[in-house]
């Protein structure tokens, strides 16, 4: 009988516990915009430098009237995803074939590791120029950037595959096709999300890095043509934005590895 | 304890002395933007020539974005800032109180550079062409918006994109018939280039400037409201320093080129160079002691140049070339004179493009001409 | 079917680039249906030797052979049942199992009835939906067990299969293969380093000696089948442990 309460008072505990986890991210954000709109209130920091989180809200509102916030949203979101489905397919295929032929790796590693030791805005402007002025270019920019963690998790997941589970595949007589589809894939699958977590949130610095070195419309536009006009509440809406795109992408990987590593959390639970 | 407090105080003295070193010179920072360029050779001059220790500031250059220059004089982060005019209206109609108190660049110098095989007599001629612009932002966009504006065209009568700072390379790709640029600089590099037969079929370019069509204002020395009512004094020392620095530039630049090759690393010169430049700032400074005319100075320079391009070939001497340029858009009988009349078309054209803020005001409180005096020369 | 070794010799090249022997140079024959169990100590070879018998591993020398043709790559008759269960972590008890079905080609819908036929023998019939991850061992075990049964074979090939269980649950699957066994003959070679679980299972119990692995013994087990747990305190099975014991003893001294 004790033993029962005491364990339905833990439960509640635990309960109680969890929720307050879930909480605690709202309640930083709650807090940070308190914060936030106490500073500029008191005007401990100039409005010029900090504007308030009226202003930011009305900025909001007319961007969103105006459909301007939209339209260079939807050209963002566009360049990263074609960069996305580009970098990363480019990224499995190759880490694939390098994760099969090691001799890939000794000819390929020293361009890849120059490609990405470099800082991709000292080379965005030559790839404005050769790629054009219109969205490839920023796709480019973006299939560069994500291209790596890609390549690179491919790699590392497709290498850790179990070589006993190899050895069952090739015991049962399978071939190249469906050890990559029963085995391979499913094995380096948690690895490959991994990455395609770190790739989706640098899709959002590829596509700006590009926009920032000239385009007509996307975000990074819109933070430059805000900056120049002296408009700091529409560049603060514009730099939320991209930090909510980023945060949704990550969600959605997030949500395919809830979706498909069932038997991931089965095993830690 | 004894010899702790003896020891703070030859710690407080030494100190002090240090302090006392350089306490006659005032800390000034200078926001410049872009990146060191022979363009920003008056300051070099001054820090060169001491023009600005003179009257007592210990001066340092700081390159930043536009936008961060002007923000950061109007929150007094920093004191002195070179914007464009354009950038004060903006930034004042959204809450920024800063002055604009030296007119540097009397001239506008953004310019459209197209094959000489483009008729542009008529600006009507506009209609329809492919043009590249950095981007929809800042002195360009407001440059080519006047111009569309003087032929009575709007943006949607022309194909406008969005090339970055590359005008060279993607006008000589033959990707745009025509590019938004600045005056004393890429139509030089697309020059060398046609010269070189690297530049597609082109042979020539010409250059259309937005200053030969309406007169706008453009980059000057800014300083914040708070300041400007708290330190006139400092205000008119600074202005009278950059003054004096930038009319020895105007009058020698051979010399203004030798002091700009500390301050920008990648300025093209050789020992051949160094020494031919030389001799020929000596020459000027004797020819100066004469004190010749504004008209007889602009030859003087036009003759140093064709001296130098016998010896030295275009590549070398570019640099020199774009300084060159650039004097002429600073050059006036009165250095630093702003005029309302170049305020007002600003405005205007800002209005048309839909960009300026709420709280307009006064346009005559955003710049004061009471630093530069008329009876200066 | 038939297995036979002949000559068969296995040697690694060590990280100096030497090479190093792990196995034989062996020979023996199991006769069709026979049930035999390779008794050695650890790194004998064992695994090894199971290895080229499954087609996994080329010999260095000698040959392997099955009814009379050499073991080349793994062979559709034979299937191997692996130290550790060797599960598909990201799959369940019932796709696990499938698998070799799968892997043949048969439908969802076939492979799942021709899984669900066989669970209730397994003991798994309630954790069809279950990952790897939450299975003890004697059920992770049966259900590497149930991977081999499903593909039929007539040549079980099982390296270990009960090392890393507790005894109890170890004796208890050991009899649960015998059951299986008795309702399909099969040849089976087990490798074990334990005397009873050899005595109790085998036809026949080759010991090998020490890396690398020689035959040492070959021991006929004439006791009566079927067997039961009880019998290991019986004396005829006692005087065939002990046998083996001092012959293990001898290869030691």
């Amino acid at each position: 009988m004790q033993t029962t309460t005491v364990s339905r008072d833990f439960q509640a505990r635990q309960k109680r516990q969890i929720l307050l986890r879930r909480l605690c991210p709202l309640l930083t954000i709650l807090l940070l915009l308190l914060f936030w709109q106490w500073i500029t209130d008191r005007e401990i920091i100039s409005p010029i430098l900090v504007p308030s989180p009226a202003d930011v809200f009305a900025a909001f509102a007319s961007a969103l009237a105006d459909g301007s916030l939209a339209r260079h949203t939807m050209t963002t979101l566009g360049e990263m995803m074609y960069g996305l489905l580009l970098g990363v397919g480019v990224g499995l295929a190759l880490g694939y074939a390098i994760a099969k032929a090691p001799l890939l790796e000794y000819v390929l590693s020293p361009i890849i590791v120059a490609f990405q030791s470099t800082p991709i805005v000292a080379y965005a402007p030559l790839l404005i120029i050769w790629f054009g002025t219109g969205p490839s270019s920023k796709v480019v920019t973006t299939a560069v950037i994500v291209f790596f963690p890609a390549l690179v998790n491919t790699i590392v997941g497709i290498r850790s595959v179990s070589p006993r589970l190899r050895d069952l595949m090739r015991s049962l007589n399978a071939g190249p096709g469906r050890t990559f589809r029963l085995l391979e894939f499913p094995s380096a699958l948690p690895v490959i999300l991994a990455g395609l977590k770190t790739s989706t949130t640098l899709a959002v610095i590829g596509a700006v890095v590009g926009e920032f070195v000239g385009s007509g419309s996307g975000l990074g536009v819109l933070v430059i043509m805000a900056r120049s006009q002296y408009n700091t509440p529409l560049v603060v809406v514009t730099v939320l934005t991209m930090t909510v795109i980023a945060l949704s992408l990550y969600s959605l990987v997030a949500l395919l590895e809830w979706r498909f590593l069932v038997w991931q959390r089965r095993a830690s639970a | 304890m004894l010899y702790l407090k003896r020891f703070a105080t030859i710690l407080a003295l030494l100190v002090t002395s240090m302090i006392g070193a350089q306490a006659d010179l005032d800390q000034e920072r200078i926001l410049l933007t872009f990146i060191p360029n022979v363009q920003f050779a008056p300051f070099y001059v001054g820090l060169q020539h001491g023009t600005f220790s003179e009257v007592g500031f210990d001066v340092e250059l700081e390159h930043l974005q536009e936008p961060e220059v002007l923000d950061l004089v109007a929150v007094g982060q920093a004191n002195y800032g070179i914007v464009s005019g354009e950038q004060v209206i903006l930034a004042r109609s959204r809450g920024r109180d800063v002055v604009y108190v030296f007119e540097w660049f009397q001239q506008y110098p953004v310019a459209l550079v197209h094959s000489s095989e483009l008729d542009l007599s008529n600006l009507e001629q506009l209609r329809g062409l492919k043009i590249g612009i950095p981007g929809r932002f800042g002195a360009s966009y407001s440059g080519l918006t006047t111009l569309l504006n003087s032929a009575g065209l709007t943006e949607s009568e022309i194909e406008l994109n969005e090339i970055g700072f590359n005008a060279p390379e993607v006008f000589c790709l033959g990707a745009v018939d025509a590019a938004i640029v600045y005056a004393n600089n890429e139509p030089l590099q697309i020059r060398n280039l046609t010269d070189a037969g690297e530049c597609g079929d082109l042979e020539d370019v010409e250059v259309l400037t937005v200053a030969s069509q309406v007169d706008l204002v453009s980059n000057g020395l800014i300083v914040n409201r708070s300041q400007l009512e708290e330190m006139p004094y400092q205000i008119a020392r600074m202005v009278g320093a950059f003054r004096e620095a930038l009319r020895i530039t105007i009058d020698n630049p051979a010399g203004a080129y030798l002091a700009s090759l500390s301050y920008v690393d990648t300025l093209p010169s050789d020992d051949a160079l160094i020494t031919a430049l030389t001799e020929a700032a000596a020459r000027q400074q004797a020819f100066l002691a004469d004190g010749p005319s504004r008209a007889e100075v602009a030859g003087s320079r036009r003759t140093m140049l064709e001296g130098l391009s016998r010896q030295f070939d275009g590549a070398l001497l570019a640099q020199f070339h774009v300084l060159l340029d650039s004097i002429e858009l600073w050059d006036a009988d009165t250095l630093g004179y702003s005029d309302l009349v170049s305020w007002e078309a600003m405005r205007d054209i800002l209005a048309l493009m839909n960009l300026l803020g709420d709280d307009l005001g006064d346009l005559g409180a955003a710049f004061s001409n009471e630093f530069v005096s008329v009876s200066d020369e | 079917m038939k297995l036979r070794a002949e000559n068969l010799a296995v040697s690694f090249h060590g990280p100096n680039g030497d090479l190093l022997p792990a196995l034989g140079p062996i020979s023996f024959t199991v006769a069709d249906d026979q049930f035999v169990c390779l008794l050695g100590p650890s790194g004998c070879g064992k695994s090894t030797l199971i290895r080229v018998l499954a087609g996994l591993l080329q010999p260095s020398t000698g040959a392997a052979f099955c009814d009379e043709e050499v073991i080349k790559r793994p062979l559709t008759g034979s299937a191997i049942v692996f130290q550790d269960t060797n599960l598909m972590p990201w799959r369940t008890v019932l796709d696990n199992i499938a698998l070799p079905l799968e892997i043949a080609g048969m439908s969802r819908s076939e492979r799942y009835s021709t899984v669900r036929k066989l669970l209730p023998q397994l003991n798994l019939e309630d954790f069809e939906r279950a990952y790897p991850a939450e299975l003890s061992g004697g059920m992770a075990q049966r259900v590497a067990l149930g991977r081999v049964i499903v593909q039929a074979p007539q040549v079980w090939l099982l390296d270990e299969p009960f090392a890393a269980l507790d005894a109890l649950t170890r004796e208890t699957l050991s009899l649960e293969l015998l059951r299986l066994r008795r309702r399909a003959r099969q040849t089976i070679i087990l490798v074990t380093h334990d005397i009873n679980e050899a005595v109790l299972l085998a036809d026949r119990v080759i010991v090998m000696s020490r890396r690398p692995g020689r035959l040492v013994a070959d021991v006929e087990i004439d006791l009566p089948r079927p067997r039961s747990a009880e019998m290991i305190y019986q004396r005829d099975f006692l005087q065939l442990t002990k046998k083996i014991r001092d012959l293990i003893e001898e290869q030691r001294a």
